[in-house]
C-alpha cells in the first residue's frame, strides 16, 4: 500500500470467453501462466503499478467474465474505463468475429476517449491459429486500435500491452486530449498528487492557527 | 800449637776444593818464605830452644785477628819520643820472631809434606772416581728418559683416545636422534596435513618424552620448547578440523578428531569447543550469507563497508526482492550447520554404545571415561537447546528485519512455508516450541496480513462503488464450496456432511494428498540426512502447493459443475418464459406457484461483490491454515469484511429518500434498534469520515485501520418511481447480503474450530450482533419502496372527502378503495416485471407486500381518524370497505394473517363501545396516536358529553405520560 504513483488508469479486459483474458492479466500481475483457469465469474480485479515514460502509474484493471449471461454484469464496469484490452483467440475464428460487438459496447459505454488495444492472444499455439496477424492488424487499422498478439502462456507481450496501452493514455493527457479532472475518464491523479492538490486546499485552514501563536 | 793446627785445618779444609795449583802457591809461598829466612838465619845462629822463647815472645796479640795489621800495631806501639834504638830493637826483635815463625812454618811444612802429597792423591782419586759416577749417573738417566718416552706415553695416549671415540659415538647417536627429532618436526606437519592428528599426537609425545631424555643437551632445551609449541599448534590444527565438523558433518574425520583428542584427555574441552565452534558456525554463516546479499544488491553504489556492520542492521539492507532467496539460502545454511550438530550427536550415541561394549570387557579406568561419556552427551542434550536458539535467533533477526507486506500473497506464503518448515525441524531437532520463530511469524504474518486486508478493503470499496448491483447469474444451488477458494474446504464440509453424497468424492482424494506431506514433514533428519536440503524441495512443490490458484487437475469436477452454469443461457430463456407464464397465469387462477418452478428457477442473488467478497474470505480461511497464530486476527479481518458489506448496503439502500438517519433511528419505525446499534458500531469502528475536518489529521491513524465509506455508482438509480425506486438494484443488493450472512452461517463451525477458544465470543458476538441482521436490513431498503409505490397520500385525501355520518346502510365500498387497490395491481405488475429481470425471493415480496398492507392499514386508521363526525351507518361503510380492501387483496397478493387487520378492525369496532368499556379500551390501546383516539372519542355520538370531556381529558394525561 506503500505504493505511490502519479496516475491512476481504470483498465478493462473485455472478449470473448476463453480468449484468455483473465491469464492475460495473470501473467501480467503475477508473472505466472494460471494453469487451471475457471470462466470468470462476474468480473475480477487486479492492480499494478508500472512505469510509463518515467511516471509511475497505477492500472487498476477489471477482468470481465466473457460468458454472454454475465453480459448485464459486465457492463456495469466499462464507465469510466481510461483504456480497454480488447482480446480474442488468434486459434478460434468465433471470437475473432465477436470482435465488432465487443467494440460497439466498449465505445458506447465506456469513456469515448477510450484508448482500445485490440490483443490477439494464444500466439504461443502457432499449429492451431486461425486468424492471420494480417488479417487482425487490418481490422485493427479500420477501428483505429493498437494491435499486438500476445501469449499468456509464454508471457510475451502481454506487460507491453498493458504498457502501450497505458503510454498512449498518457500521451493523451500531456496532448491535453484527455482531462484528467474530467468525469467518468478513467483516470484519477494518484497519491503525490492528490495530496498536492489536497495541501493547495488545506493551505490557508492551516496558516490560520500559525499566525495566531 | 794452635797456629799450626789453624794451618793444618786450613790447608786440609782446601785439599777438596783447592786444586793442585795450591799446592803450587804454597811451594810459591814457601819459597818466598825460605827466601826470607834465609836471609835471617845467616845473621842469627838458632838453636831450637831459642827458637821455642823467640817464639813465645811473640805478642798475644798476632794470634788474635786474621787481618791483623801488624804494621799498624807496630806503629801504634811506638811512644811519643821516639827512641831509634829501641825501635831497631824492637825491629831486630821482630825480626828473630819472624825468623823463628817462618823456621817452624817451613819445618812444619816440610815435616807435613809427605802426608799432604798423599792426601792430596786421595783426593785427586775420589775427584776422578766421583766425575765417573756423575757420568754413569748421566747416561742413566738419559737412557731412562728415552724409555719413557718411547713406551708409557704412546700407549695411555692409545687408550685414551679409544675411551674419547666411544664417548663420541655415544653422542653421535644422541645427535642422530636430536636430527630425527628435529625432522619428526616436518613430519609431523605432514601429517597433519594427512589429517592423522592421532598419529600427529602420538608422535609428538614420543618425541617429548625422547626429549625429555636428552635434557642434558643444551640444544634440547630449544627443541622441547618447539615440540611444546608444535603440540599446541597440533591442538590448534586439531581445533580448526572439530570446527570444521561444524559445516559438514564427516564420521571419518570426526572419528579421527575424537580420536585425537581422546589422546590428548581433552574431550571434554574438545565438547567445550565444538559448541563455541558450532555457536560461531552459526553467526558467520548467517553473517556470510546475508553480507554477500547485501554486497550483491547494493552493487556499485555501495562504498559502504557492510563487513563492520552488525547482523541486524545488515539484515535491514536486504532488500524486497532478495529475501526470499536470502532467507532460503540462510534456512539451507543453518540447516547444514544442524545437520552436522544431529550427526555429531548421532555419532556419539553409536559411537558410545560401541564404546561401552568395549570397555565392559575391560573396566580398568573407566571411570573416568564414564563420566567423560556423560559429560558429553549432557553437554550435547544442553547443546542441542542452545544451538536451535542461536539458529532460530539469527532466523528471527532476518525475518523481522524486513517488512514484507509488499509481498504477494504466494511469495509471502512461501516465506511463511519456509518458517514453518525450520520451526519444524526445530522441534524435531530438539523439541522446541521455537517461540521466537512463532513470534516472528506471527509478528510478520499480522502485519502483511493487515496490509494485505487493507488493501482487500479498499478493493472491496471499489468494488462497491464500481457495483451496479446486477444480478451475476449462477447455478441455483450455488455454494461457496464451488468456488476456487473454498476448494480446500470440501474435505471439512464432506466430515460435517454438509454437502451433497455426489461431491464427497473428492474429498477422500484431498484426505489422501494431505496425508503424504504429513508423513513427509515427520523427519527432516532422516529423511535430508545424508542429502539434499528441506529448503531445495520448494521449487518443485512450488507449482503443486500453490494452493490459490487453484489446486490442479482434481477440481475438473468442479470445474464442470460450475460451468454448468455457463448451460443456462438456454435455461435462462426457460425461466423467463415460466415466469411469463406465471404472470399470464395468476390473473386468472388462484395463485398458487409451483414450488417445483420456484425452486428451479431461485438462483441465489449475488452481485459481482458478493463474489468478491467471498473470494477474499476463502483467501483469508486458507490465509488461517498457514497463518494458524493469526487466526482471530484474520477471522476478525473477516468479519470487518462483512461489516462492510453490511453497512455499505444499507447506507446505500437503507436511508434515501426519507431522511432516516443514523443520528436519529427513531424517525424511522423499521429500522431495528438491534440492526441500528449494529450499524452504529460499524460506523465507529471500521468507516472513515473524509468530510469531518479532524480526518486530515489523524489520517495516518485512520487509514491504518478505517475506510472511507464507498460511494453509490451513479449508474445506480434509486429515485425512479418506474423501476419501483431501484427495486431490482435493491433486492440484488440486499439478496446479495442475505446470501453472503447464509454462507457466513454455513462457515460458522468452521470458524469455531478455527478461533482460539478464548475469543469464541467475539465469534459469536459476530454472528448474534452482525450477521443475524443481515436479515433486519430488508426492512428499510424495502420500506422506502413499499411507502413511495403505493400512493397512500391520495387514499388519505380521497378518504378525507368521504362522509362517514350517514343515515343509511351503504352496499357500495367507497372509491378510495378502488383507487388503493388499483394502485396495488399497478405495483404487483411492476414486481412481476422486476421480476423478469431480477428473480425476486418469495421472501422479500412477502415482506414487501406486508409492508404495503401495513402502510395501506395505517392509512385507513389515519383516514377514519379524520373524520369529525361518524354514524353507526358511517361505521358500517368503514367496515364494508376494509372488507372490500382485504377481499380483492387476498386476490393480489397471498399473505396470511393480514398485517395490522386488526389494527384497522379494533378502531373500527371501537366506536361500538358503550361508555364504560370505552374508558378500558382507550387505555389499553396506546398503538394508537393520541390523534386516532381523540379523533375516536369525539367521532363516538353515543357519549354523553361529560364522559366525552372525562375520555379526552385521559387521552392527554396518556399524551402527557407518553412524552415523559
Amino acid at each position: 500500500m506503500s505504493e505511490s504513483y502519479e496516475f491512476l488508469f481504470k483498465f478493462l479486459v473485455i472478449g470473448s470467453a476463453g480468449a484468455g483474458k483473465s491469464c492475460i492479466l495473470h501473467q501480467f500481475i503475477e508473472n505466472k501462466f494460471k494453469q487451471d483457469s475457471n470462466h470468470t465469474i462476474g468480473v475480477e480485479f487486479g492492480s499494478k503499478v508500472v512505469n510509463v515514460g518515467g511516471k509511475a502509474v497505477k492500472l487498476q484493471i477489471w477482468d470481465t467474465a466473457g460468458q454472454e449471461r454475465f453480459r448485464s454484469v459486465t457492463r456495469s464496469y466499462y464507465r469510466g474505463a481510461a483504456g480497454a484490452l480488447l482480446v480474442y483467440d488468434i486459434t478460434s475464428r468465433e471470437t475473432y468475429n465477436a470482435l465488432t460487438n465487443w467494440l460497439t459496447d466498449a465505445r458506447t459505454l465506456a469513456s469515448p476517449n477510450i484508448v482500445i488495444v485490440l490483443v490477439g492472444n494464444k500466439k504461443d499455439l502457432e499449429a492451431e491459429r486461425e486468424v492471420t496477424f494480417m488479417e487482425a492488424s487490418r481490422f485493427a487499422q479500420e477501428n483505429e486500435l493498437m494491435f499486438l498478439e500476445t501469449s499468456a502462456l509464454t508471457g510475451e507481450n502481454v506487460e507491453e500491452t498493458f504498457l502501450k496501452c497505458a503510454r498512449s493514455i498518457l500521451t493523451k493527457i500531456e496532448s491535453g486530449e484527455l482531462d484528467p479532472e474530467r468525469m467518468g475518464s478513467g483516470i484519477q491523479y494518484g497519491d503525490a498528487l492528490r495530496r498536492m492538490h489536497r495541501q493547495e486546499k488545506l493551505q490557508p485552514r492551516s496558516a490560520r492557527p500559525d499566525c495566531a501563536c | 800449637m794452635a797456629f799450626t793446627q789453624k794451618l793444618k785445618s786450613l790447608i786440609g779444609g782446601r785439599q777438596d776444593s783447592l786444586p793442585l795449583p795450591v799446592e803450587e802457591s804454597v811451594s810459591d809461598i814457601l819459597t818466598v818464605g825460605a827466601g826470607v829466612t834465609k836471609s835471617k838465619v845467616e845473621k842469627k845462629p838458632v838453636n831450637p830452644h831459642e827458637e821455642q822463647e823467640i817464639i813465645d815472645g811473640i805478642e798475644d796479640k798476632y794470634y788474635n785477628n786474621e787481618s791483623f795489621d801488624t804494621s799498624l800495631f807496630e806503629l801504634q806501639k811506638l811512644p811519643e819520643q821516639l827512641d831509634l834504638e829501641k825501635i831497631t830493637e824492637d825491629c831486630v826483635k821482630l825480626r828473630t820472631q819472624l825468623q823463628a815463625v817462618s823456621k817452624r812454618v817451613s819445618e812444619l811444612i816440610l815435616q807435613n809434606h809427605s802426608a799432604y802429597a798423599t792426601e792430596l792423591q786421595r783426593v785427586m782419586d775420589l775427584q776422578r772416581t766421583l766425575r765417573e759416577a756423575g757420568a754413569v749417573c748421566q747416561s742413566g738417566r738419559r737412557q731412562l728418559s728415552h724409555a719413557r718416552e718411547s713406551f708409557t706415553i704412546a700407549s695411555l695416549g692409545l687408550l685414551a683416545n679409544y675411551r674419547k671415540r666411544q664417548q663420541l659415538t655415544g653422542l653421535l647417536k644422541s645427535l642422530r636422534t636430536i636430527k630425527t627429532l628435529q625432522r619428526t618436526d616436518l613430519r609431523l606437519r605432514e601429517m597433519m596435513e594427512e589429517e592423522d592428528y592421532c598419529g600427529a599426537i602420538q608422535l609428538c609425545l614420543e618425541c617429548q618424552k625422547a626429549a625429555s631424555t636428552f635434557r642434558h643437551y643444551k640444544c634440547i632445551s630449544e627443541l622441547s620448547s618447539k615440540l611444546q609449541d608444535t603440540l599446541e599448534m597440533i591442538e590448534e590444527q586439531l581445533d580448526v578440523a572439530l570446527s570444521k565438523t561444524c559445516s559438514g558433518f564427516d564420521v571419518q574425520h570426526y572419528q579421527k578428531v575424537q580420536r585425537a583428542y581422546r589422546q590428548l584427555g581433552k574431550t571434554q574441552t574438545a565438547m567445550d569447543q565444538l559448541h563455541m565452534h558450532f555457536a560461531s558456525a552459526i553467526h558467520n554463516t548467517a553473517f556470510t550469507i546475508i553480507l554477500g546479499y547485501v554486497e550483491l544488491t547494493a552493487g556499485s553504489g555501495g562504498a559502504v563497508n557492510f563487513q563492520k556492520r552488525q547482523y541486524t542492521d545488515l539484515c535491514k539492507n536486504i532488500t524486497i526482492e532478495t529475501f526470499t532467496p536470502c532467507l532460503v539460502d540462510l534456512c539451507k545454511a543453518l540447516w547444514e550447520v544442524m545437520k552436522s550438530y544431529y550427526k555429531t550427536m548421532k555419532w556419539h550415541e553409536v559411537h558410545d554404545q560401541e564404546y561401552a561394549q568395549t570397555e565392559s570387557e575391560h573396566t580398568g579406568a573407566s571411570v573416568e571415561a564414564t563420566f567423560n561419556r556423560r559429560y558429553v552427551n549432557q553437554k550435547l542434550e544442553y547443546g542441542r537447546g542452545r544451538i536451535w536458539q542461536d539458529v532460530q535467533q539469527k532466523v528471527k533477526m532476518f525475518v523481522l528485519a524486513t517488512n514484507l507486506s509488499g509481498f504477494k500473497l504466494d511469495e509471502f506464503i512461501y516465506v511463511l512455508d519456509i518458517i514453518n518448515r525450520m520451526i519444524e525441524i526445530g522441534e524435531e531437532f530438539c523439541g522446541s516450541k521455537s517461540e521466537g520463530l512463532q513470534d516472528s511469524l506471527k509478528q510478520q504474518s499480522l502485519n502483511y496480513f493487515k496490509t494485505h486486508h487493507q488493501m482487500r478493503l479498499d478493493e472491496l470499496r471499489m468494488f462497491l462503488e464500481n457495483e451496479a448491483w446486477e444480478m451475476c447469474p449462477v447455478r441455483s444451488n450455488f455454494n461457496i464450496l464451488q468456488l476456487m477458494e473454498f476448494r480446500f474446504m470440501r474435505k471439512w464440509a464432506t466430515s460435517q456432511h454438509l454437502i451433497p453424497e455426489n461431491e464427497t468424492r473428492k474429498g477422500g482424494e484431498s484426505y489422501d494428498d494431505n496425508s503424504a506431506p504429513d508423513g513427509e514433514t515427520k523427519s527432516y533428519f532422516s529423511l535430508y540426512l545424508e542429502e539434499g536440503n528441506p529448503f531445495d524441495k520448494q521449487t518443485e512443490e512450488e507449482e503443486k502447493e500453490d494452493v490459490f490458484s487453484g489446486m490442479g487437475d482434481n477440481e475438473d469436477g468442479y470445474a464442470d459443475s460450475d460451468s454448468d452454469s455457463d448451460i443456462p443461457d438456454e435455461l435462462k430463456k426457460d425461466y423467463i418464459d415460466e415466469i411469463t407464464g406465471e404472470t399470464h397465469s395468476y390473473k386468472h387462477s388462484k395463485r398458487r406457484p409451483s414450488s417445483r418452478s420456484k425452486g428451479h428457477r431461485q438462483g441465489p442473488l449475488i452481485t459481482n461483490t458478493t463474489f468478491n467478497v467471498l473470494r477474499v474470505m476463502g483467501k483469508y480461511l486458507q490465509m488461517i491454515s498457514i497463518l494458524k497464530p493469526i487466526a482471530f486476527d484474520v477471522i476478525s479481518c473477516m468479519s470487518q469484511l462483512f461489516d462492510y458489506y453490511l453497512y455499505t448496503v444499507y447506507s446505500f439502500f437503507g436511508q434515501d429518500s426519507v431522511s432516516v438517519d443514523l443520528i436519529n433511528p427513531q424517525s424511522d419505525r423499521s429500522i431495528n434498534t438491534r440492526l441500528f446499534t449494529t450499524l452504529q458500531r460499524i460506523r465507529e469502528n471500521l468507516v472513515a469520515h473524509p468530510n469531518t475536518p479532524n480526518h486530515i489529521a489523524t489520517e495516518k491513524q485512520d487509514t491504518t485501520d478505517k475506510i472511507t465509506a464507498p460511494k453509490m455508482s451513479p449508474l445506480v438509480k434509486l429515485s425512479d418511481a418506474s423501476t419501483l425506486f431501484g427495486l431490482a438494484e435493491r433486492v440484488v443488493a440486499t439478496e446479495s447480503l442475505m446470501f453472503l450472512a447464509k454462507q457466513l452461517e454455513y462457515l460458522q463451525p468452521y470458524l469455531e474450530e478455527l478461533i482460539p477458544s478464548n475469543k469464541k465470543a467475539f465469534l459469536s458476538q459476530f454472528y448474534t450482533q452482525t450477521v443475524n441482521m443481515a436479515c433486519e436490513v430488508r426492512k428499510p431498503v424495502y420500506s422506502v419502496v413499499s411507502r413511495q409505490s403505493i400512493i397512500y397520500e391520495s387514499v388519505l385525501q380521497q378518504m378525507g372527502t368521504v362522509r362517514w355520518d350517514i343515515k343509511e346502510i351503504m352496499s357500495q365500498h367507497n372509491a378510495y378503495i378502488d383507487l388503493l387497490l388499483k394502485s396495488f395491481t399497478e405495483f404487483q405488475k411492476r414486481l412481476a416485471d422486476i421480476d423478469k429481470r431480477v428473480p425476486l425471493p418469495k421472501a422479500v415480496t412477502n415482506l414487501i407486500w406486508e409492508q404495503c398492507v401495513r402502510h395501506a392499514n395505517r392509512t385507513f386508521v389515519e383516514g377514519y381518524a379524520s373524520t369529525k363526525k361518524c354514524s353507526n351507518e358511517g361505521r358500517a361503510l368503514m367496515q364494508l370497505d376494509f372488507q372490500q380492501f382485504l377481499t380483492k387483496l387476498d386476490q393480489i397478493v397471498e399473505l396470511r394473517p393480514i398485517p395490522e387487520r386488526e389494527f384497522v378492525e379494533a378502531y373500527i369496532k371501537a366506536y361500538y363501545l358503550p361508555e364504560s368499556q370505552l374508558e378500558g379500551w382507550v387505555h389499553d390501546h396506546k398503538e394508537y396516536s393520541n390523534r386516532q383516539l381523540l379523533a375516536l372519542v369525539t367521532s363516538v355520538d353515543h357519549l354523553g358529553r361529560k364522559s366525552r370531556q372525562k375520555l379526552i381529558s385521559m387521552v392527554e394525561e396518556m399524551e402527557k405520560a407518553r412524552r415523559t
